[in-house]
């Protein structure tokens, strides 16, 4: 069995960042993980192939149903533009779609790109659902998509600050409480200043103190970094609480952010039906696209990026070509802090009802799936916040449709792909292997 | 002497804990009142002062609503066995032990996960999943169907299978393919309060009637578990028993029985224990299946006795506070239930706290925190008491 290109190729990154210590051990289970990358290469095509067969039955079931659909031409709110697709039609696309994939899987075996391909499928999917289950009602697809960035956005950029902060070695479980800080020094700081984008400031620097609060916690006082993330994570849910009863709630004038309108891109979002989906967003969209192709630039291409990876998966050998691990790790978590701050004033201040109880509703672990489901790269994590966010977004379409479907099930999705992911069923992910451990700079 | 002296040195960690926490707390009161923040400047004594007495205000609510009102007391004491006033005076320190009885089960189970060296946060999720067997278990041989002795213990059987059905997911994959049980069993407590709600709303046999609201019927009507107190107003029912027959039953596995110590072993050291023989796999597989047994008999009972429905958000955040209480406790079952005790009595007071003080229960959340940290780091909290003039030793760091 020859070594498959993917098996290798995380580790020649590392490796490459002269690290040699390990390596013959990790050669020793080289053969083991080959097979094991085989029999989930063989589980994925399994799991496609029911995936076309479901389709096929459900494309033969449907014929003569059309699915309606609108979207805003030129602006949410004004003039909507109708068409309809027979849900056959939908159907028989995504059955293609998963034929395709599970041949591919199949042929190919480990060395398919079946993240990509999932990728693509996925909103296919759940587009052709969507007009399965509405039944003839019409459904506004740009409300579609931009509640699923609205789902994607802090969900992607808590997951890049989980990826930052678990490359450099620190596990991030706190992304929830982050998250949920972010949102309340947000909206008090957007409301009591009256200027816009003191808000997303305010939220970045809460989340930086939490953030360096939890490096110290893990690397002055070597807490258990689970234990250090549940701490932040109880503790914000418990102040942003109390603040808020006692405080934002009684004196509201407190927890009325200024709304970050939307900027329309000139020219670009005057385009029919694409123009607002794309277009004419929030700034936290393309500040957010922004950062993620930042950082996935800076996590693999620069001299930042390989230390920050070498101290996450070989602390000592790091350590001993003369990186400062300890001062790398707390920069990480600055970092980590900041974005995963600016993401939670976001929940804050992209609606009108500024900050709530538990308004981060679960977001900050969600995001932890994402960077698993995308095997800590950024862009696979965004991409994983975007499905997600469609599962998000078509239950809330559907519910509000009044169309009847259990949404729990929908709901619990980002979860059990979660684990099924981090078992491995499906492929194989590998979390940076120091992240946790606490270093001892000797 | 000495064994007194052992004793109280290991009390002093979380007690300090407890205590240093509880001063935070109330340092959080002064300052998030709006009233002394806005006099802070031009009269800063007048303020502080306020602030004070606000503080002190609400922990006395907090403490007469966690042991009751020496007044009350007074009065029941003196009117020579009148049942309606021992009621009101025994009520508070009654109901503090009843907020417990969760907390000592989940904290119980946790603490058998991290004996073993696994993080198992799915205390809430297990505890929500042995509410629905013990909420199905009721449902199904309750109300006259079996004989009633017989129907409860049916109940607590529904509600181990079910916590322990769902400890198993994760101790299965932490075992077998090495998933991280703190990502799997955070999921899987989202998945069962979906799963809960799914149930709640679209079953005629569980949602109660009109169907509207996502809550069961309620289950007073099928199953009643018996109270354990002679005046009937006090709702004591046989949980707080089985609770510390469970917390018997665990001190005897982990620290008397071949098992527990192969547990045990596996949680100080997994290579030593495998090299010794024992199998690390199995001990994963058996302590989650006990520790998620325990937390689910804890939700059965809780749901049926205490809560009598089953809601989605029925665990609340008794999986939070059993991590505060296990590490508090020292994962020892009589630790546990000695700070269950103590945070049974926080959590009632705390209720009576808000109720006449407009302080919010939630600041209980943030005391935890604050102790699960002290906890975590001995060498912070050990290092408040200190004199801090002299330097502290670099061992910390080394």
């Amino acid at each position: 069995m020859s070594r498959t290109k993917k098996s290798s190729k995380g580790r020649e990154k590392v490796s490459a960042s002269s690290v040699p210590a390990g390596v013959e051990a990790h050669n020793a289970g080289e053969s083991a993980e080959a097979h094991q990358q085989q029999v989930a290469a063989r589980i994925r095509a399994g799991l496609f192939a029911i995936f076309a067969a479901v389709s096929v039955s459900i494309t033969s079931g449907s014929f003569g149903v059309d699915g309606n659909f609108a979207f805003w031409s030129d602006s949410i709110g004004g003039e909507q533009v109708f068409f309809s697709v027979p849900v056959a039609l939908l159907w028989g696309i995504v059955s293609v779609g998963f034929i395709a994939i599970t041949l591919l899987q199949l042929l190919r075996g480990a060395k398919f790109a079946w993240r990509a391909s999932i990728g693509i499928i996925a909103p296919a999917l759940v587009i052709a659902l969507l007009a399965r289950l509405l039944d003839g009602t019409t459904a506004n697809l740009t409300v579609f998509f931009t509640s699923t960035l609205s789902f994607a956005i802090p969900v992607g950029i808590g997951a890049l600050a989980g990826i930052i902060s678990e490359r450099s070695g620190i596990l991030n479980i706190a992304v929830e409480g982050k998250l949920l800080s972010g949102a309340m020094v947000g909206s008090i700081a957007s409301s009591i200043t009256g200027v816009a984008i003191a808000g997303p400031v305010a939220g970045a620097l809460i989340g930086a103190l939490l953030s360096l609060f939890l490096a110290w916690l893990g690397i002055r006082y070597k807490v258990d970094q689970i234990i250090a993330g549940t701490v932040i994570n109880i503790g914000a849910l418990g102040i942003t609480s109390f603040a808020y009863l006692r405080i934002l709630q009684p004196y509201s004038e407190y927890n009325r952010p200024i709304g970050i309108e939307t900027v329309d891109i000139p020219l670009l979002s005057h385009i029919p039906i694409l123009g607002p989906i794309f277009f004419s967003l929030s700034p936290y969209f393309y500040a957010s696209i922004g950062l993620i192709l930042f950082f996935t630039y800076m996590i693999y291409r620069t001299r930042w990026g390989l230390r920050l990876r070498a101290a996450g998966e070989q602390p000592s050998a790091a350590g001993t070509v003369g990186i400062d691990v300890v001062r790398l790790r707390y920069r990480a978590m600055l970092i980590a802090g900041l974005l995963a701050g600016f993401a939670g004033s976001y929940i804050a201040l992209s609606g009108t009802g500024g900050f709530g109880i538990n308004t981060s509703a679960g977001k900050g672990f969600i995001a932890l799936a994402a960077v698993i489901f995308g095997a800590w790269n950024p862009v696979y994590a965004f991409g994983a916040a975007l499905i997600f966010g469609m599962t998000s977004a078509a239950t809330t379409l559907l519910s509000g449709l009044g169309v009847s479907l259990p949404p729990q099930i929908l709901l619990s999705m980002p979860y059990i792909v979660t684990i099924i992911v981090v078992a491995g069923l499906i492929g194989r992910v590998r979390a940076p292997a120091s992240a946790g451990r606490p270093y001892d700079q000797g | 002497m000495t064994r007194i002296g052992a004793f109280a040195r290991k009390l002093r960690v979380p007690a300090l804990s407890i205590f240093v926490a509880l001063f935070i707390g109330a340092l959080f009161i002064i300052f998030t009142d709006v009233e002394v923040l806005g006099r802070l400047l031009s009269d800063p004594i007048g303020a502080l002062s306020l602030g004070v007495g606000r503080a002190a205000t609400a922990y006395s609510a907090l403490l007469r609503g966690a042991l009751g009102d020496p007044e009350t007391i007074g009065k029941a004491l003196a009117s020579n066995g009148d049942v309606q006033l021992w009621a009101r005076a025994l009520r508070p320190i009654v109901e503090s032990v009843v907020a417990s009885v969760p907390l000592i089960f989940v904290g119980l189970g946790v603490s058998v996960a991290f004996r073993t060296g696994i993080f198992n946060i799915g205390g809430a999720g297990q505890y929500t999943m042995g509410a629905v067997g013990g909420t199905l278990a009721a449902l199904i041989f309750g109300g006259g169907v079996t004989p009633v002795p017989i129907a409860i213990i049916l109940v607590m059987i529904f509600g181990l299978i079910g916590g322990a059905l769902w400890a198993f997911i994760p101790g299965f994959l932490k075992a077998r393919v090495g998933a991280s049980e703190v990502i799997t069993t955070i999921m899987l407590n989202f998945i069962a309060a979906q799963f809960v709600f799914f149930l709640v709303s679209n079953f005629e046999f569980i949602q109660k009637p009109p169907r509207i609201q996502p809550v069961s019927k309620e289950l007073s009507q099928f199953v009643d578990l018996p109270g354990i107190l002679p005046i009937e107003s006090l709702r004591l029912d046989i949980g707080i028993i089985v609770a510390l027959l469970t917390a018997v039953a665990v001190s005897w596995f982990l620290f008397r029985s071949t098992r527990g110590f192969e547990l045990r072993t596996a949680g100080l050291n997994i290579a030593a224990a495998k090299y010794a023989g024992m199998g690390a796999a199995s001990s994963i597989i058996t302590a989650m299946l006990i520790s998620g047994a325990i937390s689910g008999l804890g939700g059965a009972l809780v749901a049926v006795g205490t809560v009598k429905q089953l809601s989605p958000g029925i665990a609340g955040s008794v999986g939070f506070t059993a991590i505060a209480i296990a590490l508090v406790g020292g994962t020892r079952p009589s630790g546990v239930v000695a700070t269950a005790l103590v945070f049974g009595l926080l959590q009632h007071g705390g209720s009576l706290m808000q109720v006449t003080t407009s302080i919010p229960i939630e600041m209980l959340l943030f005391i935890q925190a604050l102790v699960i940290a002290f906890i975590a780091a001995p060498e912070l909290t050990l290092g408040i008491i200190k004199n801090p003039f002299v330097r502290r030793s670099k061992s910390v760091t080394k």
